[in-house]
Protein backbone atom coordinates (compact mmCIF):
# COMPACT_ATOMS: atom_id res chain seq x y z
CA UNK A 1 0.00 0.00 0.00
CA UNK A 2 2.69 2.77 0.82
CA UNK A 3 4.52 1.59 -2.28
CA UNK A 4 1.23 2.09 -4.66
CA UNK A 5 1.27 5.57 -2.38
CA UNK A 6 4.66 6.38 -3.83
CA UNK A 7 4.25 5.26 -7.21
CA UNK A 8 1.17 7.68 -7.30
CA UNK A 9 3.16 10.27 -5.83
CA UNK A 10 5.89 10.30 -8.50
CA UNK A 11 3.42 9.48 -11.36
CA UNK A 12 1.40 13.37 -10.02
CA UNK A 13 5.41 14.38 -10.43
CA UNK A 14 6.09 13.25 -13.72
CA UNK A 15 2.58 14.12 -15.06
CA UNK A 16 3.47 17.75 -14.82
CA UNK A 17 6.01 18.00 -17.12
CA UNK A 18 3.22 16.16 -19.66
CA UNK A 19 1.36 19.70 -18.20
CA UNK A 20 3.82 21.73 -18.84
CA UNK A 21 4.76 20.61 -22.46
CA UNK A 22 0.81 20.53 -23.36
CA UNK A 23 0.54 24.05 -21.62
CA UNK A 24 3.70 25.74 -23.37
CA UNK A 25 4.90 23.72 -25.91
CA UNK A 26 6.82 25.72 -28.92
CA UNK A 27 5.02 23.61 -31.46
CA UNK A 28 1.74 21.81 -32.22
CA UNK A 29 3.49 18.49 -32.15
CA UNK A 30 4.65 19.41 -28.64
CA UNK A 31 1.63 19.97 -27.49
CA UNK A 32 0.29 16.30 -28.89
CA UNK A 33 3.52 14.88 -27.65
CA UNK A 34 2.44 15.68 -23.52
CA UNK A 35 -1.10 14.71 -24.10
CA UNK A 36 0.06 10.77 -24.95
CA UNK A 37 2.68 11.08 -21.85
CA UNK A 38 -0.35 12.24 -19.87
CA UNK A 39 -3.12 9.32 -21.52
CA UNK A 40 0.02 6.94 -20.58
CA UNK A 41 -0.11 8.24 -16.83
CA UNK A 42 -3.80 8.10 -17.15
CA UNK A 43 -3.55 4.25 -17.48
CA UNK A 44 -1.28 3.68 -14.76
CA UNK A 45 -3.86 5.27 -12.27
CA UNK A 46 -6.36 3.26 -13.70
CA UNK A 47 -4.54 0.34 -12.99
CA UNK A 48 -3.40 1.49 -9.35
CA UNK A 49 -7.29 1.94 -9.22
CA UNK A 50 -7.97 -1.82 -9.71
CA UNK A 51 -5.14 -3.05 -7.44
CA UNK A 52 -6.19 -1.13 -4.74
CA UNK A 53 -10.27 -1.67 -5.21
CA UNK A 54 -9.40 -5.40 -6.72
CA UNK A 55 -12.28 -5.18 -9.16
CA UNK A 56 -11.45 -5.66 -13.10
CA UNK A 57 -14.24 -3.35 -14.20
CA UNK A 58 -10.81 -0.41 -13.91
CA UNK A 59 -8.95 -2.62 -16.12
CA UNK A 60 -11.89 -2.15 -19.10
CA UNK A 61 -11.55 1.03 -18.28
CA UNK A 62 -7.86 1.93 -19.18
CA UNK A 63 -8.48 -0.27 -22.00
CA UNK A 64 -10.85 2.41 -23.35
CA UNK A 65 -8.35 4.96 -22.50
CA UNK A 66 -5.36 3.22 -24.15
CA UNK A 67 -7.71 3.08 -27.69
CA UNK A 68 -8.72 6.96 -26.81
CA UNK A 69 -5.12 8.04 -26.60
CA UNK A 70 -4.04 5.86 -29.59
CA UNK A 71 -6.91 7.79 -31.39
CA UNK A 72 -6.49 10.71 -30.32
CA UNK A 73 -2.64 10.93 -31.17
CA UNK A 74 -3.59 9.79 -34.93
CA UNK A 75 -6.06 12.39 -35.63
CA UNK A 76 -4.12 15.40 -34.00
CA UNK A 77 -1.00 14.22 -36.36
CA UNK A 78 -3.13 14.15 -39.22
CA UNK A 79 -4.47 17.58 -38.42
CA UNK A 80 -1.02 18.92 -38.21
CA UNK A 81 -0.12 17.33 -41.32
CA UNK A 82 -2.46 18.54 -43.43
CA UNK A 83 -2.38 21.93 -41.73
CA UNK A 84 1.03 22.14 -42.71
CA UNK A 85 0.67 20.99 -46.39
CA UNK A 86 -1.98 23.38 -46.44
CA UNK A 87 0.00 26.32 -45.42
CA UNK A 88 2.86 25.45 -48.23
CA UNK A 89 0.23 24.91 -50.48
CA UNK A 90 -1.18 28.60 -50.28
CA UNK A 91 1.88 30.15 -49.75
CA UNK A 92 3.86 28.42 -52.92
CA UNK B 1 6.35 -13.07 -6.10
CA UNK B 2 5.77 -10.37 -4.41
CA UNK B 3 9.59 -8.88 -4.23
CA UNK B 4 9.60 -9.41 -8.05
CA UNK B 5 6.67 -7.67 -8.55
CA UNK B 6 8.16 -4.30 -6.27
CA UNK B 7 10.67 -4.34 -8.30
CA UNK B 8 8.80 -4.29 -11.78
CA UNK B 9 6.92 -1.67 -10.18
CA UNK B 10 10.09 0.45 -9.29
CA UNK B 11 11.39 0.03 -12.43
CA UNK B 12 8.24 1.27 -13.86
CA UNK B 13 8.32 4.25 -12.03
CA UNK B 14 11.51 5.23 -12.39
CA UNK B 15 11.45 4.84 -16.27
CA UNK B 16 8.12 7.16 -16.20
CA UNK B 17 10.52 10.13 -14.62
CA UNK B 18 13.13 9.12 -17.35
CA UNK B 19 10.48 10.13 -19.85
CA UNK B 20 9.01 12.85 -17.93
CA UNK B 21 13.13 14.12 -17.87
CA UNK B 22 13.05 13.40 -21.17
CA UNK B 23 9.92 15.12 -22.35
CA UNK B 24 11.67 18.47 -20.37
CA UNK B 25 15.04 18.58 -21.30
CA UNK B 26 15.56 17.37 -25.09
CA UNK B 27 16.09 20.18 -27.66
CA UNK B 28 13.55 19.07 -30.46
CA UNK B 29 10.20 17.64 -31.01
CA UNK B 30 11.31 14.31 -33.01
CA UNK B 31 13.80 14.00 -29.80
CA UNK B 32 11.12 14.24 -27.17
CA UNK B 33 8.63 12.27 -29.61
CA UNK B 34 11.38 9.15 -28.38
CA UNK B 35 10.96 9.86 -25.12
CA UNK B 36 7.18 10.25 -24.61
CA UNK B 37 6.05 7.09 -26.74
CA UNK B 38 8.69 4.15 -26.65
CA UNK B 39 9.68 4.95 -22.40
CA UNK B 40 5.98 6.10 -21.19
CA UNK B 41 5.06 2.52 -23.13
CA UNK B 42 7.70 0.59 -21.43
CA UNK B 43 6.78 1.70 -18.14
CA UNK B 44 3.02 1.05 -18.61
CA UNK B 45 4.47 -2.68 -19.94
CA UNK B 46 6.44 -3.03 -16.80
CA UNK B 47 3.94 -1.77 -14.69
CA UNK B 48 1.23 -4.43 -16.64
CA UNK B 49 3.73 -7.27 -15.70
CA UNK B 50 3.86 -6.27 -12.05
CA UNK B 51 0.51 -6.28 -11.37
CA UNK B 52 0.06 -9.50 -13.54
CA UNK B 53 2.34 -11.17 -10.92
CA UNK B 54 0.65 -10.03 -7.82
CA UNK B 55 -2.77 -11.19 -9.52
CA UNK B 56 -0.88 -15.03 -9.55
CA UNK B 57 -0.05 -14.05 -6.06
CA UNK B 58 -3.15 -13.51 -4.85
CA UNK B 59 -5.04 -15.36 -7.10
CA UNK B 60 -7.61 -13.30 -8.69
CA UNK B 61 -8.77 -15.65 -11.39
CA UNK B 62 -8.58 -15.33 -14.92
CA UNK B 63 -10.40 -12.26 -15.38
CA UNK B 64 -7.00 -10.46 -14.69
CA UNK B 65 -5.01 -12.73 -17.08
CA UNK B 66 -7.03 -11.62 -19.78
CA UNK B 67 -7.76 -7.64 -19.60
CA UNK B 68 -4.20 -7.38 -18.32
CA UNK B 69 -3.11 -9.50 -22.07
CA UNK B 70 -4.97 -7.63 -23.70
CA UNK B 71 -4.37 -4.06 -22.23
CA UNK B 72 -0.01 -5.06 -22.72
CA UNK B 73 -1.58 -6.55 -26.44
CA UNK B 74 -2.99 -2.89 -27.74
CA UNK B 75 -0.12 -0.87 -26.11
CA UNK B 76 2.33 -3.25 -28.45
CA UNK B 77 0.25 -2.45 -31.35
CA UNK B 78 -0.40 0.87 -31.18
CA UNK B 79 3.18 1.96 -30.08
CA UNK B 80 5.12 2.13 -33.76
CA UNK B 81 1.56 3.47 -35.34
CA UNK B 82 1.69 6.38 -32.70
CA UNK B 83 5.44 7.01 -32.85
CA UNK B 84 5.36 7.25 -36.33
CA UNK B 85 2.53 9.44 -36.64
CA UNK B 86 3.77 12.21 -34.20
CA UNK B 87 7.85 11.99 -36.02
CA UNK B 88 6.24 12.37 -39.04
CA UNK B 89 4.03 15.07 -37.74
CA UNK B 90 7.24 17.04 -36.51
CA UNK B 91 9.30 16.70 -39.09
CA UNK B 92 6.41 18.16 -41.74
CA UNK B 93 5.74 21.21 -39.51
CA UNK B 94 9.24 21.73 -38.64
CA UNK B 95 10.24 21.56 -42.48
CA UNK B 96 7.30 23.99 -43.73
CA UNK B 97 8.32 26.72 -40.84
CA UNK B 98 11.55 27.04 -41.85
CA UNK B 99 10.09 27.49 -45.61
CA UNK B 100 7.79 29.65 -44.41
CA UNK B 101 10.30 31.72 -42.70
CA UNK B 102 13.02 31.48 -45.38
Amino acid sequence: MSLLMIIAIFLGISSLAGIYRLIIGPSLTDRVIGLDLLFAIAVIYCLIAAWVSERTVYLDVAIGIALTGFVATLAWSNFIQLQSRQQTGSSS
Amino acid sequence: MMIMSGLFLIASIVIMLIAAMGILRLPNALARQHAATKAATLSVSLFIVGLLLQAMNAGWGWEWLVRLGALLLILLITLPLAAHALGRSAVIEKTTKKEKSL
